[in-house]
């Protein structure tokens, strides 16, 4: 049986954001809408690049904040779900219709 | 949530929201402008890509880029696609004379949130009278589906001057044909080096009380009492801090979580108080921005301690800016006229019975009479 690849997930490189006293804030330009995430969602913000697998997230998160690993992963999947429901985070490798788009740093 | 993170960058003061002037060059010549538009020496282009740097370490988020035109600066883009990597909020100013279709669409491509365009009236003659520049009412309202065709927010800014008054109400109808929004700006202001020239553009508060009266405007502010008694589509069309109620004693974020960067590197606490407390050029931004006295003077007013105006019985109708005050006053903490004589107007229009300002009080001036032949009520309409 063939393994599946876990999805990879990166911000969406059209976002303003800014991490401010250990709480990232988001704003997406089209609908003008700010987000803020906590101190736990934003180090998981932090992660998003594209790189890192959701349970490697987890156990970063995991090891942080020393919550149990069932715990961090529920977590991250759950604001994962949110942000890719948001359109806050896309699919790694996945256009995300802004070509011209400098990468992601 | 936007009045949390300002109480949490005012506390941690953080420069939040930046408003950097690419060039003092133009391609209009208005005849209020505060601005002298030859080149000192701008800086360089890895000069600003430098600075922005230095802003987004220092925290900031809203990053707006004005001018002069900055349409006239060749790295324009460059400098967008600098900022976009470094995730700002990025807004522009701009006379859009030379926005075209296919820089519209490389302005969404870099992430630019919204556009704010010089308006100064739905009628040619008019607005060219003022920019000097024939034909550029056409060509600024054509920009405005270029940008919106991509999804770029558009903001009319029109600041008003006695030139163009009767256009007012043309203006809002034309905002409001075109789906953008508005702000009208009553602020005219010597020039930044002192020349006092450009107050003859002003309207007085007599001429203002139509748009101050207006029912479209006030039906969109909150009631004397609440907080801020003044109408969200009038308000300053050059400065970019933000306004909000979490500055409470503060007069706003002047210095405080905002600030203004001059073309030639020169670090101010607002646009509207050209008193230098940095140069780029010779020092970090984190350097100017935690300590320079001039930073740090502004930073010290606080509006229960002014003293004239913390006594006046309608500050709360008062626009009282301190920029304004050193320019027209010489004195951060003064009261001046033209504050006065607005927040005398408004506080008329809310019902306070012969509202007289604090400065007027103690200079014994009695109130003006409205002249006769010029009732209030009719003055509701132009």
């Amino acid at each position: 049986m063939n393994a599946v690849a876990p999805t990879l997930w990166q911000r969406n490189p059209v976002l303003a954001w800014r991490e401010i006293d250990g709480e990232a804030v988001i704003i997406s330009p089209g609908e003008s809408v700010m987000h803020e995430l906590n101190g736990t969602g934003s180090f998981v913000w932090e992660l998003l690049d594209g790189r890192h697998t959701p349970a490697q997230i987890a156990a970063l998160l995991s090891a942080e904040y020393e919550v149990s690993s069932e715990t961090a992963l529920r977590d991250t999947e759950s604001l994962l779900q949110e942000l890719a429901s948001l359109r806050l985070i896309l699919q790694a490798g996945v256009n995300a219709g802004l070509a011209g788009v400098p990468a992601d740093r | 949530m936007m009045d949390r993170l300002i109480a949490r960058t005012v506390r941690q003061r953080r420069p939040l929201s930046v408003h950097i002037d690419l060039t003092y060059r133009c391609n209009e010549r208005c005849v209020h402008c505060y601005l002298d538009h030859r080149d000192y020496g701008e800086l360089t282009t890895p000069e600003i890509l430098g600075v922005l740097e230095d802003l987004a370490a220092a925290g900031t988020l809203f990053l707006t880029f004005s001018g002069g035109e900055i349409f006239l600066r060749p790295d324009l883009f460059e400098i967008l696609g600098a900022a976009r990597r470094l995730h700002f909020d990025v807004s522009l100013k701009t006379n859009a004379l030379l926005v075209t279709a296919e820089r519209a669409a490389r302005l969404r491509e870099l992430g630019v949130r919204r556009v704010q365009i010089s308006i100064y009236s739905d009628d040619p003659a008019i607005h060219d009278a003022v920019t000097k520049v024939r034909g550029s009412l056409e060509r600024s309202l054509a920009a405005i589906p270029l940008l919106q065709a991509q999804g770029l927010h558009v903001k009319i800014a029109c600041p008003l001057m006695t030139e163009n008054l009767s256009s007012f109400r043309g203006v809002l109808a034309l905002a409001e044909r075109l789906g953008v929004a508005y702000i009208f700006d009553m602020t005219i202001t010597p020039m930044i080096d002192g020349d006092a020239s450009t107050l003859a553009h002003r309207a007085s508060g007599t001429q203002l009380l139509p748009i101050l009266r207006d029912p479209v405007l006030r039906s969109c502010r909150p009631q004397p009492g609440d907080a801020p008694p003044l109408p969200s589509g009038v308000g300053s069309a050059v400065s970019s801090g933000i306004e909000s109620d979490a500055y409470d004693d503060l007069p706003c974020s002047a210095g405080h979580n905002s600030c203004y960067v001059s073309p030639y590197g020169d670090v101010y606490a607002c646009v509207q108080l050209p008193v230098s407390a940095g140069n780029l050029r010779r020092e970090c931004f984190a350097e100017i921005w935690s300590g320079a006295p001039a930073l740090e003077r502004v930073r010290a007013i606080r509006e229960s301690q002014l003293p004239v105006c913390s006594a006046c019985s309608i500050r709360k109708y008062c626009e009282r800016c301190p920029g304004l005050a050193f320019m027209e006053g010489g004195d951060l903490l003064g009261a001046y006229e033209r504050a006065c004589e607005l927040a005398e107007q408004n506080a008329r229009i809310a019902g306070v019975p012969n509202p007289v300002s604090a400065l007027h009080a103690q200079q014994g001036t009695e109130r003006r009479p409205v002249p006769a032949e010029m009732p209030l009520d009719a003055m509701v309409t132009i």
